[in-house]
């Protein structure tokens, strides 16, 4: 008798349990992470939806730099200056560039320090009325160097003290002449931060205002549901007056791209960040979407050749079998067709770069391009000792430079899985490309948390545990100097102490290098025409194309750039809605 | 309630023993199952499709970028994809990894949870009690979650037999969590089975225990055993085309039909057969595979056929 | 009975604690680091990657960094600027305490994004698998009294089509069909919406929550309907033929009341206890229909941590995984002891 019930009981009792987590799910992704936010008089707010991935990890770029904390922060914080599309930098916080013809920037030419003053705007506030002045930069550079809770940020090593001259001027003294020091408190990642409102001892890392920050700048944070989204309203205080035009901007959190490219088509949401070349060629002919494409590009798709053998750091000891003779590294760029990587599976968004100075205002170098000629770079490798003569397809090494006679020719092509298809295609691609040629690629894929790990976590390509490694990179700003030690500069090549991976050490390189710390653009672009041309010889990476930038709106916004400086809301003040 | 099954299931498993021999007896009960035959037609089917894979006109990998992304067409019957590689002979291909990886998963969970199982249920005593406390603690695991990150370690491990992102790392990994239910089930008959008359009559006639576990007590757990690898064999497929779609299985340019899942979402809106298929596929064999599954149960099991024959 | 379950929760506890260290050697095994995942990784001197890895507590030795997990270190002096000497005492309070750590991503405690993400969790799956069970236990039950009938037999074949199906591809197939294809008649707009728990900016409504439910919840409850209603048919056929409902038909009682009084809940009774064991999945949730519905919740949390080697993130939802399948068993076992007079503990 009594066990009946019981069963009834528990069954009953399961049920019960299930409903009440039912009804926690109701109370559930209703608490905000609110800030007090004035709210809009306007009747119909207009609103406006961007969708993005993941959650941002905070407000501060600085640290994480995913891209979501940039394009969350440029809607509600400001920085001295930032770059616009063409690579230009503006004053925003600053009431003008300093530069040495208006006396801001002051070099001293026997100890080669620098001294660089700013003036700061006098009509801005923060969103509860504190005006933003010298104090907050600061109280901003304070927070970076702390030595137990600051961060990195590019330059900062350079940058002996920042000293206040009254509320609208400081100075900031540099130890050695850095060319980016115009960006260096107003870029992509960094901006200025309230004093009176972060807390210094909770850390630039993790304080609070990092989450719920207090504006600058054109938006407000009004909730944030962490996992789901994040609305911002219009910042009544934003020193641009009739900006912004939007009174309210959703950004909406979807994992899934196919379902973010599915809702723009829908109208569902109003921006794509970071569209890719596929959602571009797929949304061409949507006539509610439109592209806004960067006028320059950043990111680079390169092969890194590992000079040394795989597996070693030290190419003198071991020298690639395959790669150390550079006549094979000019071979393999003659193999390969990048415009028809470009065309088919980039969807002709692609552009083809051979030098790392493709960027203005740097560009003016006259690199020749690169021919796509496989007989050429057949002959090549026949000259440099390569012959199949066992006519299995596959060349093997008869007097070939630095591999044992009779090797055959067949190395580990390497990428990364999360960029997604259009990468994995072009491995295809080229590993097809190189069969033509007589060289056998294997084709496998990594993670990119293997991959950029440091040595002692098995980082592949610190521990230079590959052949070639297909990715992509480019330098951030304007200033490619910076970027070009970390990959081409001989003390780069130690493991863990930077990014030259292919382990190329040249001491032309190196001179022209310490030449390029000067503040003279002239003299700059003379040395980068150099470095371009010696690039070009050694061919210690063999570079193929740039990608898009670009963001996708919907047609009834207008005013949107993508900038690859940046993030698209770079200019968020300037959106209007036009329907 | 499991329990009971199985050894209902033993005990009359070897009362069958009388008249017809057993495999007879088992085929005959298989064949009247409808649904067991028709996934028996299918899946062999898809096979032989598999097997015949090479015969195709299209090398699965090399690209043809004049006919990126065809609709299905009497060339093409199911499209072509974003190299322009014909559709169907990837996905044939596919098969022949998502399947092989299948029958990996079965042949390592088979002799783990076979041999656990065997010797918890027939040695008993403290040997059965670190076993199942091993199992248990196996399947204490949040089984997706700790396959992500297995497979994210094994992937990278550079071992021989074990290269980077191969079918064996994947296959191995899916197994080494799901052995668990194959050592339950096994030790539960064995433990029904080995009170029996006849193994204790062999045990008195000298038989080692080695001989009277795989001469006596297997054959008789066959019948469940056979069931459950089909079954496994429709989670595996499912598992594996699950970790390539995140990102953590077959690595492209070896197709599998997760990962041709996988690459077909971007297009997905655009050109959604070069989702349908491979998902059709897996679709497919699943459901002919659940069905012999079912099959052979009710055809191992004569008491249920005897039910819907009215006998009983 | 009492003996049992303190005994059976002490082995828990053993097990667990043996569970943790797994999870954590696997969790560190992974190559590659977080550090991996800051994009300036390339542009940072060596120095401040160190510091770095010191901040996050990665340049001490593994099993000193699973004692800091367990523990914490609030009591002992950590070494902050580098210079090998302890500075300051520590932050952490360990998991014994309730402190899951920080997330290295964003740097604020696991646990708050948890209390988000494991109710939104929770949300999705009770729904999922009441839908599963309010629709598999009537057709299973109704299936086996009327075997062989048509009926029967269209419940078997959906019930073998639905455990073939991949859930994301279903997914997939379903956002198609009801996102983009079809469109509501009156306003013109996507049938139903595809993102989210609710419409972002509009008041709390029924309607709406039940609105975006109903894609995340026929793709994720179709494979467990499918599995539930296969062994409700099977478990009430057993039930149907034992002798004692034979015996209670043959005392005159009607067949309806055999059926029901008898035969059902007997036949609910294996279904307790497979419910039982099933609920870890209400805490670890379907990482594909959190991923193609954007549904925040564990399963997702749990893949991008996975991908970015959030390490304290992917040891807060092992173990409360590891957990909840460790109390799901013991409590499926009492279950079963409890409802089954035949089976006694000892």
């Amino acid at each position: 008798m009594t066990k009946r019930l019981f069963s009834k009981q528990s069954f009953l009792g399961i049920i019960l349990v299930l409903s009440v987590a039912v009804l926690a799910g109701c109370g559930t992704a209703q608490t905000p992470a609110a800030t007090e936010a004035p709210q809009p008089t306007v009747e119909q707010p207009s609103v406006i939806t961007i969708a993005i991935p993941e959650d941002p990890p905070s407000f501060n770029a600085a640290i994480s730099d995913s891209g979501y904390d940039a394009l969350v922060m440029n809607l509600v914080l400001l920085g001295m200056t930032a770059i616009d599309p063409e690579g230009n930098v503006f004053p925003v916080l600053a009431a003008e560039l300093p530069t040495e013809e208006n006396g801001g920037v002051v070099v001293d030419n026997d100890a080669w320090t620098m001294d660089v003053t700013w003036k700061m705007r006098q009509d801005i506030t923060w969103a509860d009325g504190t005006p933003v002045t010298a104090d907050d930069v600061l109280f901003t550079y304070q927070a970076i160097i702390d030595p137990n809770t600051g961060f990195w940020i590019p330059g900062i090593d350079l940058v002996t003290g920042v000293d206040k001259i009254d509320d609208y001027q400081f100075v900031i003294h540099f130890s050695s002449v850095y060319p980016a020091h115009l960006t260096i408190f107003g870029n992509r990642q960094v901006v200025i931060w309230p004093k009176h409102y972060c807390k210094a001892e909770q850390g630039f890392q993790s304080w609070d205002c990092g989450r719920e920050p207090l504006s600058s700048g054109p938006f407000i944070l009004e909730e944030w549901v962490t996992g789901d989204h994040l609305t911002f309203v219009r910042n009544p205080k934003y020193y641009e007056a009739g900006k912004p035009a939007i009174d309210q901007v959703i950004v909406k959190i979807v994992p899934d791209a196919t379902v973010r490219e599915t809702m723009i088509r829908m109208g569902d949401v109003d921006m794509l960040m970071w569209a890719t070349e596929q959602v571009a060629a797929n949304l061409k002919n949507v006539p509610d979407v439109q592209l806004s494409i960067s006028p320059t590009n950043r990111f680079v798709m390169r092969l890194f050749i590992n000079l040394a053998a795989k597996g070693s750091t030290d190419p003198e000891a071991d020298p690639h079998p395959f790669f150390a003779d550079v006549r094979v590294r000019q071979a393999i760029r003659a193999a390969v067709d990048v415009d028809a990587i470009a065309s088919t599976v980039w969807h002709g968004y692609a552009i083809p770069v051979w030098t790392e100075f493709f960027r203005p205002p740097y560009d003016t170098c006259d690199i020749p391009r690169p021919k796509f000629d496989p007989q050429a770079a057949m002959a090549l490798l026949e000259e440099a000792g390569w012959v199949d003569q066992d006519g299995n397809g596959i060349r093997e090494c008869h007097g070939c430079a630095n591999a044992q006679e009779g090797d055959e020719f067949r190395f580990e092509l390497l990428t990364y899985a999360e960029y997604g298809e259009p990468l994995i295609l072009t491995q295809q691609l080229i590993g097809e490309m190189l069969k033509n040629v007589g060289i056998q690629a294997d084709l496998s894929q990594s993670q990119g948390s293997v991959m950029w790990a440091d040595s002692a976590s098995n980082g592949i390509e610190q521990n230079g545990n590959f052949d070639i490694d297909l990715y992509d990179d480019g330098y951030a700003g304007t200033d490619p100097t910076d970027f070009i030690w970390q990959y081409y500069n001989s003390g780069s090549a130690e493991p863990d102490m930077g990014w030259n991976i292919g382990r190329w050490k040249n001491e032309q390189m190196d001179e022209l290098l310490n030449q390029a710390y000067i503040l003279d653009e002239q003299e700059r672009q003379n040395i980068f025409c150099q470095m371009a041309e010696l690039l070009d010889e050694e061919l210690p990476q063999i570079l193929l194309f740039s990608t898009l930038n670009a963001d996708a709106y919907s047609s009834r916004l207008s005013g949107v750039q993508a900038n690859v400086n940046s993030v698209v809301s770079w200019n968020a003040a300037d959106w209007t809605l036009i329907k | 309630m499991a329990f009971s099954q199985e050894s209902k299931t033993a005990t009359i498993a070897i009362q069958s023993f009388e008249g017809a021999t057993t495999s007879q007896l088992i085929w005959k009960r298989f064949r009247r199952h409808p649904g067991a035959m028709a996934g028996s037609v299918v899946l062999i089917g898809l096979i032989l499709a598999v097997l015949l894979a090479p015969l195709s006109p299209y090398d699965p990998e090399k690209s043809n970028t004049n006919e990126r992304f065809q609709t299905p067409s009497w060339q093409h019957p199911m499209g072509t994809d974003a190299l322009g590689r014909d559709l169907l002979t990837r996905v044939l291909y596919g098969g022949r990894i998502s399947i092989t990886v299948g029958l990996m998963v079965v042949a390592i969970t088979l002799s783990l949870g076979v041999t656990m199982g065997a010797v918890a249920g027939y040695a008993g005593g403290m040997a059965d009690s670190i076993l199942m406390r091993i199992t248990d603690a196996a399947l204490s695991l949040p089984s997706l979650l700790v396959l992500i990150l297995l497979s994210a370690i094994l992937r990278e491990v550079e071992i021989p037999f074990f290269q980077r992102n191969s079918v064996l790392t994947i296959a191995l990994v899916i197994g080494l969590l799901s052995w668990m239910t194959f050592a339950r089930l096994v030790r539960a008959t064995f433990l029904t089975l080995r009170e029996l008359d006849f193994v204790t009559a062999s045990r008195c006639l000298g038989a080692s225990p080695f001989q009277i576990v795989v001469s006596h007590i297997l054959p008789n757990a066959i019948g469940p055993i056979i069931v459950e690898c089909t079954l496994e064999l429709g989670y595996a497929i499912i598992e594996e085309s699950g970790l390539s779609f995140l990102g953590f299985g077959i690595q492209p340019p070896t197709p599998s039909w997760g990962n041709l899942l996988s690459n077909a979402q971007e297009n997905f809106i655009r050109y959604p057969w070069l989702a349908i298929f491979p998902g059709l596929m897996i679709f497919l064999t699943i459901i002919s595979v659940n069905y012999i599954g079912d099959g052979l149960r009710d055809a191992f099991d004569p008491y249920k056929v005897l039910q819907k024959a009215g006998e009983l | 009975m009492a003996q049992y379950i303190v005994r059976r929760l002490a082995q828990a506890v053993v097990l667990l604690f043996l569970l943790s260290i797994l999870f954590f050697a696997l969790v560190n095994l992974a190559p590659g680091g977080p550090l991996a995942g800051y994009g300036q990784i390339r542009r940072m001197p060596p120095e401040q990657v160190a510091a770095l890895k010191r901040q996050l507590g990665l340049d001490k030795p593994l099993p000193f960094q699973y004692l800091v997990w367990l523990v914490g270190n609030d009591w002992m002096k950590v070494d902050v600027d580098g210079d090998g000497l302890g500075d300051s005492l520590g932050t952490r309070q360990g998991i014994l305490r309730g402190d899951f750590g920080n997330s290295f991503r964003s740097r604020k405690p696991v646990v708050d994004e948890l209390n988000i993400r494991l109710p939104n969790t929770l949300y999705l799956m009770a729904v999922t698998m009441l839908v599963a069970l309010g629709i598999a236990i009537p057709i299973g039950v109704i299936s086996a009294i009327k075997q062989y009938s048509p009926f029967d037999i269209a419940v078997t074949t959906f019930a073998f089509a639905g455990q073939a199906l991949p859930e994301f591809w279903l997914g997939l197939i379903l956002i198609l069909i009801f996102y983009v294809w079809l469109k509501n008649p009156l306003t013109g707009d996507p049938l139903l919406p595809v993102g989210g728990i609710y419409t972002i900016g509009t008041p709390f409504s029924i309607a709406d929550r039940i609105a975006h439910l109903i894609l995340p919840v026929a793709a994720g409850s179709l494979g467990w309907l499918a599995w539930y209603s296969r062994f409700l048919r099977s478990s009430m056929l057993d039930v149907m033929n034992q002798d004692y409902l034979r015996t209670a038909r043959a005392k005159g009682l009607s067949q309806r009341a055999v059926m029901f009084k008898h035969g059902l809940r007997n036949a609910l009774i294996p279904l307790v206890t497979l419910l039982a064991l099933d609920l870890p999945y209400l805490f670890s949730g379907a990482v594909f229909i959190e991923m193609l519905f954007s549904w925040p919740g564990m399963g997702l949390f749990y893949y991008q941590a996975a991908l970015q080697r959030d390490y304290p993130v992917l040891m807060a939802i092992l173990i409360i995984g590891g957990i909840s399948i460790v109390l799901s068993n013991l409590l499926a076992d009492v279950l079963y002891a409890y409802l089954d007079p035949r089976i006694r503990y000892s």
